[in-house]
């Protein structure tokens, strides 16, 4: 609603300044935080509205877009790696190099050397947690910047990729090893696009999705309205729109193209919700990210929370090039090293979608979407894939300035 | 380049019918307000009563709703960027490290000579500057190192340097003790005399009826009083101030036994201070003073265990809890961008979990729920973001997380900076009741007014020195205010 901006008797507006109004008009409004927020989930929406005009079926092909998601999962996986550091209030730019290696390690001990493939999970995960405190341990002990000692171990951990795989691929074939079935080579794997669940299992997510939403905006109860009368409008919205879905956006088929990969994105993204959402670690880690002095002295043990942020982050970027390894069955020299970005730019997206200026788990997983979507739309449209470095970081720069450059309101 | 010298008459300044909400919360009314020059104006009200909110609208910092700025007869969106118009918040924007005349010349075009910075004529403009507020200070210390009354000076002298005659005080003397405050106001009274206009925020009556012209009131977003200060007497503005808030429950002050001893330091050395022999009992409010950069703080932060030990002996009963009110409440009291809530439960999450080990957010919401509203936590809404809430109810919510965390020693420093006189007396009740229940309390301020409200003993810390704990019977107001 807009506050009106009629003028009055005891309040004229400036006969000095014509061409500015005071009172409240539409740039303030712009200008509020919750505006903010509003402003650039409208932004990117807009932007996908520009892309169904141009493109028309092209973009809105609803198999496509999944596919885009499915492929991409590494990204996002990265991105809540990113994310697990950025909310202790440091950054991990070493999580592309681990998911390199992890990639390496998950083809190459299987492939190479013939490990049982459930000891070379194992294996990468550990090397995740090793990593992560590794990175930890620099930057709490030896009190390093978390910028520069995590440059640091990233080029070491690329370069052990390196020297394991001599510079060259690792590939599933038929004269070493192979990857298990389960994981890589068939239409059923588990990296494969293909790989659907029963579509039970994929409504039974959405009910549960949508009884969650119901649950969080319980609480978000405008002033006035009885809880019961809110809380049958909330249920009555929820299914209307699924209900609106379904008739108009062909929800069920929609649905019927989520693969495994997706589920187990999204079952990654609950676990981490919960980590950071629901259990005193996750609050200590917030509360250390916002404010260290004031944590320590309320006897938040903060270097030990630094280090366990730093190692969710390692196992959360080893389990990157685990999926990188199921999605694409290789790993080349630094395959996950342009993820960064990306991965940087969902974690930040997070902060201006969904979120009052924190780092947000779903943020980041719909931020990760955005990102993909973005930069995919242009490659459908004609433009080069070459382009995408630089897609990614205007994304990132303009969520992250824009609204920053509203709010501000010095005059 | 005008050196200590206002560039003329400061011109007047108009606020009309500006208005501010954030969200359903009305925090300013129509204000309608005309500063004008030669004066003092004191701004004061109950924490949250809208007028750090005024200060910032008039800093550019939040738009009005409504309502023009007019600075002289130009209607401006603010007053921030303007010459004529300086602030000076509680943090002072000193720079600790750069010394005395780098922070006064900071920001200014450098005086050169043959291209290089002409030493000479720097330092003369930045004593010039200095003398222009009656201030003598050698312009080569480290600002980091002087008085924090002498601080304040240094800002109020670069602000007049830099040509404002409209000074904006947000604060700044809150943290002084009375001797460094009374300087501080001298100086501002001569460049009121001189025609400047001041306007000081405050919460101290006695600042505001010594130095100030004029007090004008603010109480729940209105100016409830408009009025020259010899109009005033004190017990009308407290009556005022106070009965617009809840009152404040009266506590009986039965004398209380001492009872187990819970820290006893045998001199104890740690950061600036020591050695200290001193013994915290249940029961039983220890409260120590002195002026800053006495070690006073250190000794906090030695009782709490967040300075190591360096020397000499410190033993803690087993399985007691320490908890700490941080001295320095704006930068380590308390998370920015978390809720109230969160804020609140920091401490307390163990006793929050579910039996999945998970979180109770239910338990956790109606806890800090009552928290906000026994400590009458303004806006009443545990979801509301800390860093928007004023100062006076940060101090609350820090106050609220130690009460949840329930520890059974309490090292509140400065417990009662910045809040208004109803919460004061709120503060004192909790600090009461929890010597009651058996708490031991170490206060550290460099407030008297805490000294003998809550403590029984109270000891002085000079150069890193603990004087021996005498009890407060047996001291006079004035007798430590010589300390002091």
């Amino acid at each position: 609603m807009l506050p009106p901006t009629v003028e009055t008797p005891d309040h004229p507006t400036s006969t000095h300044r014509p061409g500015r109004l005071r009172g409240a008009g539409l740039p303030d409004l712009l200008r509020s935080d919750l505006a903010g927020r509003a402003w650039t989930t409208a932004a990117f929406l807009l932007i996908f509205a520009g892309y169904a005009v141009w493109l028309g079926s092209r973009f809105l092909n609803v198999g496509a877009r999944l596919l885009d998601l499915h492929q991409n999962i590494p990204i996002i996986l990265l991105g809540f790696a990113v994310l697990a550091t950025l909310v202790a209030g440091q950054f991990d730019l070493s999580v592309a190099s681990m998911s390199t290696l992890a990639a390496f390690l998950a083809v190459g001990l299987a492939v190479e050397e013939r490990w049982p493939f459930g000891l070379v999970l194992v294996t990468c995960l550990a090397i995740g947690v090793v990593g992560g405190l590794v990175n930890g341990l620099i930057v709490v002990r030896m009190r390093v910047n978390a910028f520069i000692a995590t440059l640091g171990t990233g080029g070491i951990l690329s370069g052990f990729a390196l020297v394991y795989s001599d510079g060259a691929a690792v590939v599933s074939n038929p004269t070493s090893g192979r990857l298990p079935e389960w994981f890589f080579g068939r239409p059923t794997s588990l990296g494969s696009f293909t790989a659907k669940p029963p579509a039970f299992v994929v409504w039974a997510v959405v009910a549960l999705a949508a009884a969650a939403v119901v649950v969080v905006l319980r609480r978000h109860r405008p002033q006035g309205v009885p809880i019961r009368r809110w809380t049958l409008g909330l249920i009555g919205a929820v299914i209307a729109i699924l209900v609106l879905l379904a008739t108009v956006a062909d929800l069920p088929a929609w649905l019927g193209q989520v693969s495994w990969m997706i589920l187990l994105l999204g079952a990654v993204a609950v676990v981490l919700w919960g980590l950071v959402g629901f259990t005193v670690f996750g609050r200590h880690l917030k509360a250390t990210g916002s404010n260290p002095a004031a944590a320590r002295l309320a006897g938040v043990h903060t270097d030990g929370v630094t280090i366990r942020a730093f190692v969710v982050g390692g196992v959360l970027a080893a389990l990157s090039g685990v999926t990188l390894a199921a999605t694409l069955g290789s790993a080349s020299p630094g395959i996950a090293e342009p993820y960064l970005l990306p991965a940087f730019a969902a974690a930040f997206v997070s902060t201006v979608i969904l979120s009052n200026g924190g780092f947000t788990v779903w943020g980041t997983l719909l931020g990760g979407v955005v990102v993909v979507w973005i930069g995919q739309g242009l490659v459908i449209g004609g433009v080069s894939y070459t382009w995408t470095g630089i897609v990614n970081g205007l994304v990132l720069v303009l969520a992250v300035g824009l609204p920053a450059l509203l709010r501000r309101r010095r005059t | 380049m005008t050196a200590g010298r206002a560039t003329g008459p400061a011109p007047e300044i108009r606020l009309d019918g500006i208005t501010k909400s954030f969200g359903s919360h009305m925090a300013l009314h129509p204000i309608d307000l005309r500063l004008e020059p030669g004066r003092v104006v004191g701004l004061m009200g109950p924490n949250g009563a809208g007028k750090s909110t005024l200060i910032k609208i008039l800093d550019g910092i939040h738009s009005p709703d409504r309502g023009e700025i007019r600075l002289g007869a130009t209607v401006v969106g603010s007053l921030a960027g303007r010459p004529e118009v300086a602030f000076i918040h509680q943090d002072l924007g000193l720079v600790d490290d750069l010394t005395v005349l780098q922070n006064l010349r900071l920001g200014q075009p450098p005086l050169r000579r043959a291209g290089l910075l002409d030493r000479a004529r720097e330092t003369a403009a930045a004593q010039r500057a200095l003398a222009a507020v009656s201030v003598d200070l050698p312009v080569e210390t480290p600002v980091g190192r002087l008085a924090p009354g002498e601080r304040t000076l240094v800002a109020i002298a670069r602000a007049f340097d830099r040509g404002a005659t409209v000074l904006f005080v947000d604060e700044a003397t809150s943290t002084l003790p009375p001797g460094e405050a009374k300087r501080v106001l001298d100086s501002l009274k001569v460049k009121a005399a001189e025609g400047a206009t001041v306007v000081m925020v405050t919460h101290k009556l006695s600042e505001i009826l010594d130095a100030a012209d004029r007090v004008v009131v603010l109480i729940d977003g209105r100016v409830v009083e408009d009025a020259p200060s010899a109009a005033l007497d004190r017990a009308a503005l407290v009556r005022m101030l106070v009965r617009s808030e809840s009152p404040a429950a009266a506590v009986e002050d039965a004398a209380l036994t001492p009872g187990d001893t819970l820290v006893e330091l045998d001199g104890a050395v740690g950061g600036a201070v020591g050695p200290v022999t001193l013994r915290l009992r249940r029961h039983e409010a220890v409260g120590v003073t002195g002026l800053t950069g006495s070690g006073l703080h250190d000794l906090a932060h030695l009782v709490h265990g967040s300075t190591p030990l360096a020397a000499g002996r410190m033993s803690i009963a087993p399985g007691v809890r320490r908890a700490l009110v941080p001295p320095n409440r704006e930068t380590q009291g308390g998370f920015d961008r978390l809720s109230v809530r969160e804020n609140l439960t920091l401490g307390a999450l163990d006793r929050l979990r579910g039996r999945s080990g998970l979180l109770d957010l239910r338990a956790e919401r109606s806890t800090a729920g009552s928290s906000v509203e026994r400590l009458s936590i303004a806006p009443p809404d545990p979801e509301a973001r800390y860093g928007s809430l004023s100062g006076g109810n940060k101090q609350k919510v820090i106050l609220g997380r130690l009460l949840l965390q329930r520890p059974d020693v309490f090292v509140l420093c400065e417990p009662t900076r910045g809040v208004d006189m109803t919460t004061r007396e709120q503060i004192y009740a909790i600090v009461r009741t929890l010597t009651r229940e058996g708490a031991a309390i170490l206060v550290v301020t460099s407030d008297a007014e805490d000294l003998f409200a809550v403590c029984d003993r109270i000891g002085v810390v000079a150069d890193g020195r603990l004087s021996p704990l005498r009890p407060v019977s047996e001291m006079a107001e004035s007798e430590l205010e010589s300390v002091v």
